[in-house]
């Protein structure tokens, strides 16, 4: 198999709930180990292009490509399985399992389960003393960080993350940071990141789109200088 | 933004018409309905007659499950049981005691008290303060089959298995009965109707919903759903009266566990929360069933368990959803009127304390198990502060807002409000003493429209009307500028659940600033909205404490966030409070820094 170029390409999509469109005509394409942030206001339609990508909402039109294979209209299980990992942003922990049970949904490979729990146990060390709490007793921020540690043990080659940062302690915020950029440098995955943290989303990602109204109003590269000024300007209006 | 009406401040009420309810169009719908009914018995055959007597009765009864179950959620197996002690009553009175008018209100009275004490008995059990759901319904499960028994026991006084017959009754003709069956049966939808398009209706939908976030809206859930379930008893009581009255015989099967199951599949097939369809269900599956038993004795109810699960399966909301959209789309003009409430700044009440220290927690403490996860907690909060409340994930933040507002929290230590003991008390009654709650994920009512929110958090305020509707929805100053400066006074008509996730926040926010707290407890109100928002937000809570001497606690991980609007800071860590002070001593502090924030994101930036 060559090599594709482009992991996750997204062209023309519309979707949206019952009769309002909340996502227009977008275009976007995620290279192989490449990482974008989605910006914009609330309401514009972030996380329902992540939901539409993942195949809980259907696409009215347009096309969803993963590694060169057509996904759209793909249930979400099969999506899954062909390694893409989503953390939405309700926490969706099973409550009343383990903790530990929660991480082995992410990787149930019993071979592959304990190299990655200690790997992820270097990020989250609370999470290896507790293995046996329910995770439903674990606080709001606790959850968020089960979640994506759930994500990253799928050994996943693409992630769709939906605000990660959100109710995150700032020296954990960093980390989490180091942590996306050093697996994507490990096994190049591929991310779409939905944020509000502006400079968590340039720090980690590689470029950046902002999203209003269902549209994609602008879009640049993370170095750019004037970038956290101009998503800023942006997030303003 | 939305049109809006502000009057002046101490100018006269707007003109603007403040009650709106669909009492006009019942009216209409019901003389029509009545008209149809009255005619009905000469177009039809004796049989048919008959069996629709029995039929609209027993529609009434299938109303009432509706109501419960449709709108408010309790999936209730045992309505039959007031069904039965309504029939019993009338069967009872006329054969032992006697007959006439004197003792037909006699019997009839009888019946409806003794259902309505039953239901109340009953309600107090499934519904107390932290039963499960589950719990109602094996209490509803359980009434049928402990009535029937009592029935069985009864020997020759309640005719034990084989029923009462025989007794003496109004022998009308058949019409006359139609007639006051298909009355009865008007009316109560009539009423039924103006009751669930009212506000108060929308309460029930808003604890189908979210029980919780209604008891922390200040609404006593478990009694309005006991109120419910004593006078659905009493409509089921008065049905079983008259089904008893006519069909002249009572049988155990009346208050028997299969007919409060038949009664779940009838509002099931005709649509649940549509009224129109349960009584419609409940006509049609009851005739059918009685012209089919006659010729497919063995086959008729293998084809209602087929027919229902085939609806179930294909129209899993009921029959009348897809009617009721059909025929939408044919007269579209009227029944989609905009009924926009117009947003209005609610009068200002009187604060009644004037306590400087309106929070005072001490020693409180907490565990899950073994797991201490609060410890000792010491603090006073007082009036016009701005207290935030800032540690690592897991410091019990939430946990210790958990404790302020909901008595059943905490497992030791005193928590006082203006001086009142907090006690034990539920969330409910919490909020009376001036607490408002914000949850740390967004809490709304998901099939509700943002204007509906915002009424249901307006209970305890404006106490609902039963039948009517009001036009103008007043929301206190700051709620108001929440709903207009992040958009949503655009979205009124827009359900909650198709609200992006800031904008719930931002809408559970508006929610709980609409119970005018004076103590407001915020986790994380500002998580998922941009920077911008925040700062809006921020000025609102800032001029809360200042203007209106609020006490508020907020929860919050942007260190900006905090230094920009607290007035002290208290931190957190592993279930104590290690620093509390100044917003300079706490956020610029070592202990902070090495805990909590350390690198780059716990630092001033300056984007935007």
């Amino acid at each position: 198999m060559n090599a594709p170029t482009i992991r996750l390409g997204i062209s023309g999509l519309t979707s949206g709930y019952g009769e309002a469109i909340v996502v227009r005509g977008v275009n976007i394409s995620v290279a192989p180990g490449e990482i974008v942030a989605l910006l914009g206001k609330n309401g514009m339609g972030k996380s329902t292009l992540l939901k539409t990508v993942m195949g809980f909402l259907t696409a009215r039109s347009g096309r969803i490509m993963l590694d060169g294979s057509d996904i759209t209209g793909v249930p979400p299980h099969r999506i899954a399985r062909q390694a893409v990992a989503y953390t939405p942003q309700e926490q969706a922990i099973f409550q009343d399992l383990t903790v530990g049970d929660n991480l082995r949904l992410g990787q149930p490979e019993a071979a592959w389960f304990d190299e990655e729990l200690a790997r992820i146990g270097q990020v989250f060390p609370f999470l290896l003393e507790r293995l046996g709490q329910r995770a439903g007793t674990l606080s709001g921020g606790e959850q968020k960080m089960l979640l994506i540690a759930r994500a990253l043990m799928a050994r996943p080659r693409l992630m769709l993350v939906d605000e990660i940062t959100e109710g995150l302690q700032p020296s954990i915020i960093e980390r989490l940071a180091n942590a996306l950029v050093a697996e994507r440098k490990r096994t190049g995955v591929s991310m779409l990141l939905v944020e509000q943290n502006i400079r968590f989303a340039l720090d980690v990602a590689d470029r950046w789109t902002v999203l209003k109204v269902g549209e994609i109003d602008d879009e640049g590269d993370s170095a750019d200088q004037d970038a956290a000024a101009r998503i800023a300007g942006h997030l303003l209006v | 933004m939305a049109e809006r009406a502000r009057p002046a401040a101490g100018a006269g009420r707007s003109p603007v018409l403040k009650r709106r309810s669909d009492l006009g169009i019942v009216l209409k719908v019901g003389a029509l309905a009545l008209v149809v009914l009255g005619a009905a018995p000469f177009f039809l055959d004796i049989y048919s007659v008959n069996i629709l007597i029995r039929a609209l009765f027993l529609a009434a009864l299938a109303l009432t499950v509706d109501l419960l179950w449709g709108y408010t959620g309790i999936l209730t197996f045992g309505q039959s049981a007031f069904f039965g002690i309504g029939a019993y009553a009338c069967a009872l009175v006329f054969t032992h005691w006697g007959f006439g008018a004197g003792w037909a209100v006699l019997a009839l009275a009888l019946g409806i008290v003794a259902a309505m004490a039953v239901a109340a008995l009953a309600g107090w059990l499934a519904f107390y303060h932290g039963a499960s759901p589950l719990y109602g319904s094996i209490v509803t499960l359980a009434l049928p089959i402990v009535l029937t028994q009592v029935v069985f026991a009864g020997g020759r006084t309640t005719g034990s298995s084989s029923g009462l017959s025989g007794f003496p009754t109004y022998y009308w003709t058949i019409e006359i009965w139609f007639w006051v069956a298909g009355a009865f049966l008007v009316v109560v939808t009539g009423l039924a109707w103006l009751f669930v398009r009212s506000d108060m209706g929308r309460i029930l939908v808003a604890i189908k919903e979210n029980e919780t976030r209604c008891a922390y809206l200040g609404i006593p859930v478990p009694r309005i759903k006991i109120l419910l379930f004593v006078v659905a008893g009493g409509i089921g009581a008065i049905a079983g009266f008259g089904y008893a009255a006519f069909t002249n015989v009572v049988a155990p099967e009346l208050t028997g566990f299969l007919l409060g199951t038949e009664l779940l599949i009838w509002v099931a097939l005709g649509g649940r929360g549509t009224l129109i369809g349960p009584v419609m269900g409940a006509i049609l599956i009851d005739v059918t069933s009685s012209y089919l038993s006659g010729g497919l004795p063995f086959y008729w109810k293998l084809l209602v368990g087929i027919l229902f699960v085939v609806v179930i399966v294909a129209l899993p909301q009921g029959l009348m959803p897809v009617v009721a959209n059909r025929w939408r789309r044919l007269v579209r003009s009227a029944e989609n009127e905009a009924e926009t409430p117009v947003l209005e700044v609610a009068s200002p009440r009187d604060r009644a304390h004037d306590e400087e220290q309106p929070l005072d927690v001490r020693n409180v403490h907490r565990n899950f198990g073994s797991l201490q996860v609060l410890q000792g907690i010491d603090f006073i909060a007082n009036k016009g502060e701005l207290l935030s409340l800032v540690g690592p994930n897991g410091a019990g933040k939430t946990t210790l807002i958990r404790c302020l507002a909901d008595g059943h929290e905490r497992s030791g230590g005193d928590i006082a409000i203006y001086g009142q003991a907090l006690g034990r008390w539920p969330p409910d009654r919490c909020v009376a003493l001036g607490i408002g709650r914000k949850f740390q994920a967004a809490n709304v009512f998901a099939t509700l429209t943002v204007a509906e929110c915002l009424r249901v958090a307006r209970y305890r305020l404006d106490r609902p009307s039963v039948w009517a509707r009001k036009s103008v929805l007043a929301l206190p100053e700051a709620a108001l500028r929440i709903v207009e400066e992040t958009g949503l006074a655009k979205t009124l008509e827009v359900e909650a659940r198709q609200l992006a996730h800031g904008q719930k926040q931002a809408l559970e926010l508006a929610m709980v600033l609409a119970l005018e707290p004076s103590i407001v407890l915020l986790d994380e109100p500002t998580a998922g909205l941009t920077r911008v928002e925040r700062e809006r937000i921020g000025a609102i809570l800032t001029s809360l404490t200042e203007r209106e001497r609020l006490s508020i606690l907020l929860v919050e991980h942007d260190l900006d966030f905090v230094r920009e609007i607290s007035s002290r800071v208290i931190v957190l860590h592993q279930g104590r409070i290690v620093l509390d002070g100044s917003v300079e001593d706490v956020v610029g502090s070592d202990l902070v820094r090495q805990i909590y924030s350390g690198g780059v994101y716990g630092e001033r930036s300056e984007e935007s």
